[in-house]
């Protein structure tokens, strides 16, 4: 397709700025001068997948490289994608506007697991087989990697090379391999029997899995002498891992339209329904002086007015206030405003609160999850209702009036009592406000509740639950309406469809790509955007497939049995999550890193937090 | 009323083109863009003084998405009354992607309300009978359309009597049009109008095309600067 014809197709659809590339940054390289073409492909539309860090982060750093040339590719949307197939467009990257399927590899950023059905369409659209088994040819290689990649059994089928963990070098390491591999005319077998013994990659097809007749796995069997089980890969140094210096910086509005400073990775705290909480383990931070000097460069070769500090937990970076106070230095002087997120209540002091107030004043938001101690004991989080109380007031004190929190429905144990308790929380602070003699004048407050799904995932200590029922979720959220009454306080739930797709395939097997591939042939994709989920789809391919969804969701998992992702090693061992869950069955609390070694295996790696004086 | 610091604030008038990629480019993604690249090459601009202050920045007349701008106008404040003019056309253009470029910065003459008018060359795809297909429909006594009133219901309008001036020519496999049309606060004429009609004409055929808006001209049809 010309260029001409292509750019009249595109003013035909929404938002044309989600496909037509040349964004500040962008990198654009001479085909002739590159050994190895790469589709780092987003799963879902442009302004989701420009907003994700990992991205940024690969593409700049295989950029770098001069024989490697990494584009983007997202989703196209509904609308663009059926210009694309009426007109015989395939799937392109970007950058080049050429199709991804004369790539060397395809890879796909796992960031949840209802974009799976926008794998398939996205492979489908570039016109490659959607099976790894079918396609033959040594190139293009799908791979993949991102949180999912812990268990990513159900899409095993279309995968040739999961990356666990974090990926900046065996990214590299497979790339290099694959160079060596083409000049020696060796088969793509061959290769991803070599791949599989970099440490952090995964060949899916070289594992056999077979099953019980209660459907459970009998045992997992590598092949070709596969290491079993598989071992995440991590950067142990973070001052010295790769961070860009440029991001792109869209034209077009994106959900984070602004620069993003990591400051560490993984998080002390162990709450037992997070999983980031634990397949990032162990806790790695960035030195200050590491952190100002990448946060200054970003903004500058970016332009943006405005950084966020990224991490689990903002305020658990152990030095923050000297952070702040050298970060404030040149964001003042530059007029850019920094946000942080991911304040924990229990450690949210007055200081804190006045460096924030340096910055713009929006709304506070906290991440309680459960309404009553015993719930939030259950799940480890280890802040109390008299926190929360005092961390209001020193909010209301110092001019804000909405406070935003956040809680989770379905958690292991709950009661109508715990449910109750969200309702009866929120009252307490909207009467702390009124009760202040030094609250905000003549300005009224606003609490406003966000529940939840809460969803089992692999690797927590909750992974042996069964995920609640759609009636039973939505009778609690009825009964938490019911139950309450002022109207300063506003509720917002979820549906309760898409969390039970989630929780499927959260802890599904293989046997689940057929399901995928069904779906997809049904037409679903962007299942995670209510305009198109359409249960009714994936139900119907539950059923002609002979699956039954509710033996991955709603079973409650023994100890004993083989889990799906058992063959993966993320360093934290079956044994301490047994060990947690039991303890969360007692409402016992488990100290956070900082305060106690909880022994979860993490250690193996021989740094980080594990390794810091206590 | 009495400050202790002296403004002396110099308003630039930037000029600069917008093509190829960067037509995808809305007008209200180019403003934030532009916030963007002022930042981005240090230019000492004046940031209004509200609680969130930004750059004070302002365009002259905005470009429909899709279309390319030969003559596009952005004005600026600076608080340095002595910074060579030329020099930020070299800081901008040094931080700007390829498909935007600034070639001119200016002290501005006229008011941006003295905009009267716009000249358009509309390049088709030729497949060798385009250009007689315009010359008939251009040659009619009036060509109503739709047009979408601020109000957001539409009314009929006679775009034949707006066309100021017009031109067909061809030059080997491209076919072009151009053409003069109100533009401005009073009264603006969106090309795309003719094009849609052009179309509804003649649907038997589509040729491609590309917009481009070549130049601004003030009421007396003068270059507007």
């Amino acid at each position: 397709m010309d260029n001409k014809r292509f750019e009249q197709l595109l003013l035909s659809v929404q938002k044309p700025g989600r496909y037509s590339g040349g964004e500040i940054n962008s990198v654009v390289k001479d085909k002739k001068d590159i050994d190895v073409r790469f589709a780092f492909c987003f799963p879902d539309n442009y302004e989701v997948g420009m907003s994700h860090l990992g991205m940024k982060i690969l593409y700049s750093q295989f950029n770098e490289r001069k024989d490697i040339w990494c584009e983007r590719v997202f989703a196209p949307w509904p609308d663009f994608e059926a210009v694309m197939r009426q007109n015989n467009i395939l799937l392109f990257g970007l950058e080049s506007r050429e199709p991804i399927k004369d790539f060397d590899f395809i890879g796909f950023t796992l960031q949840y697991e209802l974009s799976y059905s926008n794998i398939l369409n996205m492979l489908e659209l570039s016109g490659l087989p959607l099976l790894a088994k079918d396609r033959k040819d040594f190139t293009p290689l799908v791979v993949a990697g991102g949180p999912c990649t812990c268990n990513a059994e159900p899409i095993a089928d279309f995968v040739d090379i999961f990356f666990l963990g974090e990926g900046e070098q065996s990214d590299l390491e497979v790339i290099d391999l694959y160079k060596k591999c083409k000049k020696n005319g060796k088969s793509k077998k061959d290769f991803l029997i070599e791949a599989s013994k970099i440490e952090g990659v995964y060949v899916p097809s070289l594992y056999d899995v077979s099953y019980n007749d209660d459907g459970t796995i009998e045992k997992i069997t590598p092949k070709e002498n596969a290491p079993m089980p598989i071992r995440k890969r991590i950067e142990t140094d973070l001052d010295k891992t790769y961070y860009p210096e440029k991001f792109v910086v869209p034209y077009i509005e994106i959900v984070h339209d602004r620069a993003v400073q990591e400051i560490f990775r993984g998080c002390i705290r162990g709450c037992r329904f997070c999983q980031a909480g634990f397949i990032y383990r162990p806790v790695r931070e960035k030195s200050v002086e590491t952190i100002c000097r990448q946060a200054k460069a970003i903004c500058e070769s970016t332009g943006y007015d405005e950084i966020s500090l990224s991490s689990l937990s903002t305020s658990d970076y152990t030095k923050l206030e000297p952070l702040l106070n050298d970060l404030l230095d040149f964001t003042e002087k530059d007029k850019i405003s920094l946000s942080l997120p991911s304040l924990r209540i229990d450690n949210f002091s007055d200081e804190l609160l006045e460096k924030i107030n340096h910055v713009r004043k929006s709304g506070l938001t906290f991440a309680v999850e459960a309404g009553t101690q015993r719930l939030r004991n259950v799940i480890n989080k280890n802040i109390t209702e008299e926190e929360i109380i005092r961390t209001c007031k020193t909010a209301f004190a110092g001019g804000y009036t909405a406070v935003k929190l956040y809680f989770m429905m379905g958690l292991p144990t709950e009661t109508y009592d715990d449910i109750k308790g969200i309702a009866d929380l929120a009252q307490k602070i909207v009467d702390t406000f009124y009760e202040m003699p030094n609250k905000p004048k003549g300005k009224s407050v606003s609490v406003n509740i966000s529940v939840s799904n809460f969803v089992p995932k692999p690797f927590t200590p909750f992974e042996f639950h069964p995920q609640i029922t759609r009636e039973e979720i939505v009778a609690k959220q009825q009964y938490l309406k019911e139950c309450i009454r002022s109207r300063k306080i506003t509720f917002n739930y979820h549906e309760n469809k898409t969390s039970f797709l989630e929780g499927v395939f959260a802890r599904g097997d293989r046997r689940l790509s057929a399901v995928i591939l069904k779906a997809h042939e049904k037409g679903c994709k962007f299942d995670s955007w209510d305009e198109y989920f359409d249960l009714d789809k994936w139900n119907e391919a539950f059923a002609e497939c002979g699956i039954v969804p509710e033996f991955y969701a709603n079973r409650e998992r023994t100890y004993e049995e083989i889990n799906p992702w058992d063959h993966l090693d993320y360093c934290v061992s079956k044994g301490f999550l047994i060990k947690e869950n039991e303890q969360a069955k007692l409402a016992v609390t488990t100290p956070n890193c900082r305060q106690k070694c909880a022994s979860c295996g993490a250690n193996v790696f021989g740094k980080g937090v594990c390794f810091e004086k206590r | 009323m009495f400050s202790e610091r002296v403004f002396v604030l110099k308003s630039v008038r930037l000029l600069f083109t917008k093509s190829a990629r960067a037509r995808f480019v809305s007008h209200l993604d180019i403003n934030r863009f532009m916030t963007r690249i002022v930042r981005k090459a240090k230019l000492d601009i004046w940031y209004t003084e509200g609680f969130n202050p930004h750059p004070y920045i302002t365009f002259a007349l905005p470009l429909p998405l899709g279309f390319e701008g030969k003559y596009e106008i952005m004005d600026i404040r600076i608080n340095d009354d002595n910074a060579p003019l030329g020099e930020i056309v070299d800081k901008l253009n040094s931080v700007c992607p390829p498909d935007i470029r600034f070639f001119d910065a200016v002290e501005p003459i006229k008011k941006v309300g003295e905009i009267g008018y716009a000249t358009y060359d509309i390049v088709f795809d030729d497949n060798g009978n385009v250009a007689q297909k315009l010359k008939e429909f251009i040659g009619k006594d009036k060509i109503v359309t739709k047009k979408r009133t601020k109000k957001g219901d539409y009314k009929e309008i006679d775009i034949k009597e707006k066309i100021k001036a017009f031109d067909i020519g061809v030059v080997g496999n491209e076919t072009k049009l151009s053409l003069v049309l109100p533009a401005g606060s009073d009264d603006n004429i969106n090309p795309a109008l003719l094009i849609d009609s052009f179309y509804n004409d003649f649907n038997d055929e589509y040729y491609c095309y590309t917009v481009t808006r070549t130049s601004i001209l003030d009421k007396n049809m003068e270059k507007f600067i």
